[in-house]
C-alpha cells in the first residue's frame, strides 16, 4: 500500500516536471527528433546525468538502500525494439508515459495514442511465442554496465559519463539555426 | 485552409516556436526523482503496464488463455508500482496545465502532413503502436531503458537510446519534408 501511495506521487511529479518541459506536446517532440530544438533532449541527458552521479554517489556511501535494477543486454532485440519505437515516436510525437501526461492535459490525441498502445500490447502478446521470444534470446549478453565492461568503478564511471553529458549539453544551443545569445 | 474568422474545429493546431522551457531545473528535478524511485522501490519504468492492462483484460473473460500465455504470466498483474505511476503521470498532466493555467490545444500537429484531425489520429495510433510494440520487443522504453537504464549505466539503455533517436530522427525528418508536406 505504501509503494502504491509512493509510486503514484513520483508519478504525478514526473507528469509535472514532464508536462513543464512540453515534453508531452508531440510537436514539441517532432521539434526535437527533426534537431530543429533540443530542449527535451538537452532534458533527459540532464536528468540522467544527475541521476547516474546521484544514485553511484550514493551506492558508495548506502549501498543497502538501493534497488538497482539492470536491464538484460540482449543486443538484436533492444536494438530492433529502439528502431521499431524511434519510428513510432517520430509518427506519433510520443510515448508510452507522455500520452498519458498529455491525456491529462487534455489533448485528444494522446488519448488516440494510449489506444494504439494497448492495440500494439495485444498484437504483442499474440506474436510473443513464436515471434518475439527468439529474438530476445539471441546475444544475451546478460545484465551488464558500462563500468562493468569497461572494468572502470561504477562511481568514476558515472562521473565521466556525467560530465560528457554536461559538456554536449552546455555546446548545443536550444534552438538550432537561429543562435540566441 | 477556411478563411473563415473563426477557428475551425477539425484542424489540428501547429506550433509556430517551440516555447522557452524551465528545462536545467526541471532536469535536476527529474534526476533526483530518478534516485529516489531507485531508493523506495526501483527504477522508474511505464511500458510494461501496456501488457498488463491486456492481461487483466483476459483474466477478467478468457483465464484459461492468460494461464496459458507465457508473456501475460511473465508481466504478471497489474498491482506493480509501474502502473501507480502511469496513473500519476496523467495527474500530473492535469496538474500541470491546471497550475499554470495553460490549455493544451486538445490536437496538435506534430507534422506539416497532419491538414486534418483524422489524420493526426491516424499518426498518433499508428505511433501509439509502434512505441508500446517497440518497447516490449527491447524490455522498456524512454523511462525504464533511456531515463532509468542509462543512470544506471546500463548498456542496453544506451544501445535502445541509439536505436530510438537514429529512426525517431529520420522519420520525423522524413515527415516534415515538402513531399510529405503535400499528402
Amino acid at each position: 500500500m505504501m509503494i502504491a501511495i509512493l509510486s503514484t506521487l513520483i508519478g504525478v511529479a514526473m507528469g509535472f516536471f514532464i508536462q513543464r518541459v512540453r515534453a508531452s506536446s508531440p510537436a514539441m517532440i517532432a521539434k526535437n527528433l527533426r534537431l530543429e530544438n533540443l530542449t527535451v533532449i538537452k532534458f533527459m541527458a540532464l536528468t540522467m546525468a544527475v541521476g547516474m552521479v546521484l544514485v553511484y554517489g550514493l551506492s558508495l556511501v548506502v549501498p543497502q538502500i538501493l534497488h538497482f535494477d539492470v536491464k538484460p543486454t540482449y543486443v538484436v532485440g533492444v536494438l530492433l525494439g529502439g528502431l521499431v519505437f524511434g519510428v513510432g515516436f517520430g509518427i506519433g510525437g510520443y510515448c508510452p508515459g507522455t500520452c498519458a501526461v498529455g491525456i491529462g492535459e487534455g489533448r485528444r490525441d494522446a488519448i488516440v495514442a494510449i489506444l494504439g498502445g494497448i492495440v500494439g500490447a495485444l498484437v504483442f502478446t499474440l506474436v510473443y511465442t513464436t515471434l518475439i521470444d527468439p529474438i530476445v534470446k539471441m546475444m544475451n549478453l546478460g545484465k551488464i554496465t558500462l563500468a562493468d565492461v569497461l572494468h572502470v568503478n561504477p562511481f568514476v564511471m558515472a562521473l565521466i559519463v556525467g560530465a560528457i553529458f554536461v559538456a554536449v549539453i552546455k555546446m548545443l544551443p536550444d534552438n538550432v539555426g537561429k543562435r540566441q545569445q | 485552409m477556411s478563411s473563415t474568422t473563426a477557428p475551425t474545429a477539425d484542424v489540428p493546431v501547429p506550433m509556430k516556436e517551440a516555447p522557452k522551457t524551465p528545462w536545467v531545473f526541471y532536469g535536476i528535478l527529474f534526476g533526483i526523482l530518478g534516485a529516489v524511485s531507485i531508493i523506495v522501490w526501483g527504477p522508474i519504468g511505464v511500458s510494461g503496464t501496456y501488457p498488463r492492462v491486456i492481461g487483466a483484460f483476459f483474466r477478467a473473460f478468457d483465464p484459461a488463455y492468460a494461464e496459458a500465455n507465457p508473456y501475460l504470466v511473465k508481466v504478471g498483474s497489474l498491482f506493480k508500482p509501474e502502473t501507480f505511476i502511469l496513473v500519476g503521470l496523467l495527474i500530473g498532466g492535469f496538474i500541470g496545465a491546471r497550475v499554470n493555467r495553460e490549455k493544451a490545444p486538445k490536437c496538435e500537429m506534430a507534422h506539416p502532413g497532419e491538414t486534418s484531425n483524422a489524420k493526426r489520429y491516424r499518426d498518433a495510433f499508428i505511433g501509439g503502436f509502434l512505441i508500446v510494440f517497440g518497447a516490449r520487443i527491447a524490455g522498456g522504453c524512454t523511462s525504464g531503458h533511456i531515463i532509468s537504464g542509462i543512470t544506471q549505466l546500463s548498456v542496453s539503455g544506451f544501445i535502445f537510446a541509439i536505436g530510438v533517436f537514429a529512426t525517431g530522427i529520420l522519420s520525423a525528418k522524413m515527415l516534415s519534408s515538402r513531399r510529405a508536406a503535400g499528402a
